[in-house]
């Protein structure tokens, strides 16, 4: 089977999750955690705009027909979801240029005051979070429209929001331990990491219930995931997204939380499984796009 | 009753000469390198002396739940009244969502154009009265093509005499190509 939909289209959905994670972050960071947690939402504020940025223009260089691309905003097909999806993520990556200019310093602004900043903050922090679980999600719903055995799990949606979730938390971990200016302190990288290996732990038992599902399913799903846990893309299945991407960086998250890591270590280790996050949520979009391109009905 | 344009495919009396790919790439200045339409071998069956092959020709199935057109983001991919699955090229941006969205793989990114490209049933031929050019062609006879409701059509009444069969009708496309296994030693006169 000719794969039509490559690397490109990976590289998109994995940066759309990052921006979408990273938003989400943000926007709870302000609204539950306010003052104490203002490094993590000023982070994930300041990153949201950028990776979804690249994946549209990545996106773009996919098209057959670039110049014709606007024809996606002529229209609002309901039944398709890269139709919604288009205009879902037009606005949000709009919505996250505004909410990124709120949170720079104040000699930026022009709306002035301080406290209505502060306001416009929050009402887009409210808004912004449904956006941005549509534009995590959608990408799923997108692939169950595609007739593929791979794609017919209805898990699909939410196994991408899940890695999504994980793979913005990790990007605000890493740029706000690593900065030196508005560096994140230690609880809220405590409380980051904490919710990062929730995450993960769900992200596994979703990939279980998946396959689980999938074996059990008629059988062309069940050989499409055969192809995914012994078949050509066991390898990276098991290796690179079980092991190294979710294994590796959860075992190195608990030993974190319950600080068995010395303090000379903790810095590369939180940079290390943050970085392992990204990196298997990475493959997780690349083993359900190529497996899924590669699995056929019979 | 609506017109509900379809193929009915004979595998016991194509032959393999592909001439029906010929025939559609001429007509339609299909790319070298990419078809619109293709012969399928079974591989060798049973057991020397008692061996056979197989053909199963085929093309997109106009079906009746098209995945392609519901995906679409633009419009392009459109079924029209009669029932033929075609694509707006002017309004196509070549995301490729329909090729993988179609399980029987009938859609190719045309390397020209950079947009989706698929049969089209011969559109300018039927406007002219003729068959598509794949029928028109074949040899053996194999491929028919007409209204599936007119019951004086061909295929309406090759369906009517001999048993048949969809391809992974379980997907729920309601796909519009009927395979004949059958030996059918005579074509029916019909529109």
């Amino acid at each position: 089977m000719e794969i039509t939909w490559g690397i490109l289209i990976v590289i998109y959905l994995f940066t759309a999750g990052v921006s979408a994670g990273a938003m989400i972050t943000s926007n709870l960071a302000l609204l539950l955690g306010g003052n104490d947690f203002e490094r993590v939402s000023r982070w994930g504020a300041f990153i949201s705009p950028f990776p979804i940025s690249l994946g549209l223009g990545v996106l773009l260089l996919d098209l057959g027909s670039p110049f014709n691309f606007y024809r996606l905003f002529m229209t609002l097909q309901v039944r398709s979801p890269m139709s919604y999806g288009s205009w879902a993520i037009l606005l949000f990556t709009l919505l996250s240029v505004v909410y990124l200019y709120l949170w720079l310093p104040q000699k930026f602004q022009i709306i002035g005051e301080t406290k209505s900043l502060e306001q416009w903050k929050k009402r887009l922090a409210k808004v912004i979070p449904f956006l941005s679980v549509g534009v995590a999600s959608y990408t799923g719903l997108l692939l169950n429209a595609a007739a593929r055995p791979l794609w017919t799990a209805p898990l699909l949606p939410v196994l991408f929001l899940v890695s999504a979730l994980s793979t913005g938390a990790a990007t605000v971990i890493l740029f706000s331990a690593l900065s030196p200016w508005q560096r994140a302190r230690h609880r809220e990288l405590q409380l980051l990491t904490k919710a990062d290996a929730l995450l993960i732990v769900l992200e596994c038992f979703i990939l279980l219930v998946m396959i689980v599902m999938g074996r059990l399913s008629s059988l062309s799903i069940a050989e499409a995931y055969g192809s995914m846990i012994y078949g050509q893309f066991a390898m990276i299945f098991w290796f690179l997204i079980v092991g190294l991407g979710l294994i590796v960086p959860f075992s190195l998250e608990y030993l974190e939380l319950k600080e068995k890591i010395s303090v000379r270590w903790t810095l590369p280790v939180t940079i290390g499984s943050s970085f392992l996050v990204l990196f298997g949520g990475f493959f997780v979009r690349y083993i359900i796009t190529f497996a899924g391109q590669w699995s056929r009905w019979f | 009753m609506t017109v509900r344009m379809g193929f009915v495919i004979i595998t016991s009396r194509c032959i393999d000469c592909d001439a029906c790919m010929v025939a559609c790439r001429a007509e339609n200045d299909v790319p070298i390198g990419k078809t619109r339409n293709w012969v399928k071998s079974s591989g060798v069956q049973g057991e020397f002396p008692k061996v056979k092959e197989v053909f199963q020709p085929g093309n997109c199935m106009h079906c009746d739940h098209p995945p392609c057109v519901s995906v679409c983001p633009t419009g392009a991919s459109q079924k029209r009244p009669d029932g033929i699955v075609i694509v707006e090229t002017s309004k196509c941006i070549g995301c490729k969502y329909c090729l993988t969205a179609c399980p029987y793989d009938a859609r190719f990114a045309n390397p020209e154009t950079g947009k989706a490209d698929k049969c089209t049933f011969c559109l300018q031929r039927l406007e002219q009265g003729l068959k598509p050019a794949c029928v028109q062609t074949c040899l053996g006879k194999s491929r028919q093509a007409g209204d599936l409701n007119d019951p004086e059509s061909v295929v309406a009444k090759l369906l009517a005499k001999y048993p048949s069969r969809q391809l992974l009708t379980y997907v729920g496309t309601g796909p519009n190509i009927y395979y004949i296994d059958d030996v059918v030693p005579e074509i029916p006169e019909g529109n």
